[in-house]
């Protein structure tokens, strides 16, 4: 297991635990090499359950797992190396830039790292131009960006340190569409083509679910879904039992499978694979395909 | 045309950071009193140097700005700041307050308000945002859709009549954020408010009147929001995408399916099944 929770509670002010901690006895488990998508309302407790991932949060009861560290409550453990292997972008960029140019910011967690200097530049410049920045950007102050920018290089200065785990939290927030779905697709190929383990907070659960291969549904603190794409388009409830909307594909499927019987398949989800089934539908199971025919008019 | 009451004038409006980099160039904008208009572009297209500018927060290297008739200059700044009321894009920038209640209650300090209207404007803008349970909290210690709420509120309790929104919604659930969009719409709908609002949200750009698309520092189209969903080239040249039901229907089109985008899914949902049990 890449990242394992056992009974972890987590309350920001000790003595509140019993009332309103913020994590109350998560237990969960991700695969490496996985994508994971976690939703949930604001304020169930993603952000805090993220910041377990390299301890920056500790468990104030239970155990987390990640990689070959664990950590429990009150330990110190060898967080250097573990911070160095999970990469965490944070809700707000602001908080993850420090320095007064972006190629400082990119290169500082290399450098610190022992990585030479002339490698890691490298790196700083390869990051930016995965998330579709340019190098006129190295020399610009990060606090002087736009928001969707600025988020840009937050992202990449967690690239640079080459992670085994990555995990944002909401990090399409202030991105434009396209940019949206361009950062989705990088993360995707980082998963499959190097192996690493995505994990990733959003609000938008639907231009996340052809990518993510389990998904997380918390509230008030607590897991109460962890599976599938397609258990999680079946056992909708559960999203709606968090306070979420549907989104409107996971609607749609699942009525067309109700009226139409197709309850056992896999779900199709996107415009294009949901268009492509109906046309399957209509011409195979309705009327055999002809020669030269379209799909016809609708009747 | 000297009839319709504009909240806003631009006139050959230019911004630049630096001298060597242009962020807006030569911008001619009316905008009428009551009206909902959203800015949309890419990012870093200058939406948000744009709101600055409108809530006189930067002031412009050439043109000019008239707020509601009056030309924004050193000496109106004062007047006028306090009709305009901002959401940032990041909340952390706007607290001031050491609890949430003081948040809200500190721009109206300036108000010479009554203390009891004071407190009830506090609380009837806590409930409608849904943050009365956080009241006695710290800013810090608040989740990040908690904090765009709290801004939300603080900028609405002064009741400014004009709001501009930096990606407010940015954080929120899709749930909170349809909330947050009802609470625009009931703005808009009273005719006491001018509304801009920065998004890159389909569906909030769709309920409001009118869409202004930033490019290359200046303003690339301004269209009818249906009119901007139906330009495809339009759309990526802002790299925006359509809603989940715009693209289906248009997946189905070229496949030969013709479906009537309908009020919402359920309507397309039982136009298909229709459509699949035709012979
Ligand atoms: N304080 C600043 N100093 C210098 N340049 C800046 C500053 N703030 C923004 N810029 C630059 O001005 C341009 C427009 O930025 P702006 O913040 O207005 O964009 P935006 O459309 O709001 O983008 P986003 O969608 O990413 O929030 C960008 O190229 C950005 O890098
Ligand atoms: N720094 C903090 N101090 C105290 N309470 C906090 C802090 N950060 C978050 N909280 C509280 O913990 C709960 C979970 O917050 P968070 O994990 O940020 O939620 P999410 O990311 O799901 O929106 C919320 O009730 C929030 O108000
Ligand atoms: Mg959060
Ligand atoms: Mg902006």
């Amino acid at each position: 297991m890449s990242v394992h929770f056992e009974q972890v509670s987590f309350a920001y002010d000790d003595r509140s635990l019993w009332r309103h901690g913020a994590l109350a006895d998560v237990s969960l488990s991700i695969t490496p090499g996985s994508f994971v998508g976690i939703a949930g309302i604001t304020g169930s407790g993603k952000s805090t359950l993220l910041q377990h991932l390299n301890g920056i949060l500790k468990p104030t009861a239970g155990r987390v797992k990640v990689l070959d560290f664990t950590i429990g409550a009150g330990d110190k453990g060898p967080l250097r190396e573990l911070r160095r292997r999970v990469g965490l972008v944070f809700q707000f960029p602001e908080q993850q830039l420090f320095e007064d140019t972006v190629e400082k910011d990119l290169c500082f967690g290399p450098l610190n790292f022992g990585v030479p200097l002339e490698e890691a530049k490298d790196r700083a410049s390869r990051a930016l131009e995965m998330l579709g920045l340019d190098d006129s950007f190295l020399p610009r102050n990060p606090f002087h960006l736009s928001g969707g920018q600025m988020r840009k290089v937050a992202i990449a200065s967690i690239l640079t340190m080459e992670p085994d785990i990555i995990a944002l939290d909401e990090p399409t927030a202030t991105l434009d569409p396209q940019s949206r779905a361009e950062l989705l697709q990088l993360l995707s190929r980082l998963q499959r083509e190097e192996g690493k383990t995505v994990i990733v907070v959003t609000h938008r659960i639907e231009e996340m679910l052809p990518y993510a291969e389990s998904w997380i549904v918390m509230k008030d603190g607590t897991p109460i879904f962890q599976g599938t794409p397609a258990e999680l388009v079946r056992e909708e409830r559960h999203l709606s039992e968090a306070g979420l909307a549907l989104p409107e594909c996971i609607r749609l499927w699942n009525q067309l499978a109700i009226k139409l019987g197709l309850e056992q398949e896999e779900p199709c989800l996107s415009a294009e694979a949901i268009a492509e089934r109906v046309a399957a539908l209509y011409e195979h199971e309705v009327h055999p395909p002809t020669w030269g025919g379209g799909a016809g008019d609708a009747g | 045309m000297k009839d319709t009451v504009l909240a806003y004038e631009l006139q050959q409006v230019s911004f630049a950071y630096h001298p060597q980099q242009q962020i807006l160039d030569n911008i001619n904008l009316r905008i009428t009193a009551g009206s909902w208009v959203t800015l949309v572009g890419a990012n870093g297209s200058g939406k948000s140097t744009l709101a600055k500018l409108l809530g006189g927060l930067l002031a412009a290297n050439a043109g000019k700005i008239y707020v509601e008739g009056t030309e924004m200059n050193q000496e109106s700044i004062t007047h006028l700041r306090p009709r305009i009321g901002m959401v940032f894009q990041n909340p952390d920038n706007q607290f001031i307050g050491a609890t949430v209640e003081e948040d809200i209650a500190f721009g109206l300090e300036g108000r010479c308000l009554p203390r009891d209207e004071m407190v009830e404007r506090v609380k009837r803008y806590a409930d409608k945002l849904e943050i009365g349970h956080l009241l006695s909290k710290h800013p810090a210690e608040l989740s990040g859709g908690q904090k765009q709420r709290v801004a939300v509120a603080a900028t609405l309790a002064m009741e400014p009549g004009i709001v501009i929104f930096d990606e407010a919604s940015s954080m929120l659930d899709e749930k909170a954020r349809g909330e947050l969009q009802l609470i625009m719409r009931e703005m808009s709908e009273s005719g006491g408010y001018t509304i801009i609002s920065i998004t890159h949200d389909a569906e909030e750009i769709l309920a409001s009147d009118r869409a202004i698309v930033l490019k290359d520092g200046g303003v690339a189209a301004d269209v009818s929001p249906l009119e901007l969903f139906r330009n495809q080239e339009l759309l990526s040249s802002c790299r925006l995408i359509a809603p989940f039901r715009v693209r289906l229907i248009q997946e189905l089109s070229s496949r030969g399916i013709e479906l009537d985008p309908g009020q919402d899914i359920e309507e397309v949902s039982e136009q298909l099944c229709r459509y699949i049990s035709s012979k």
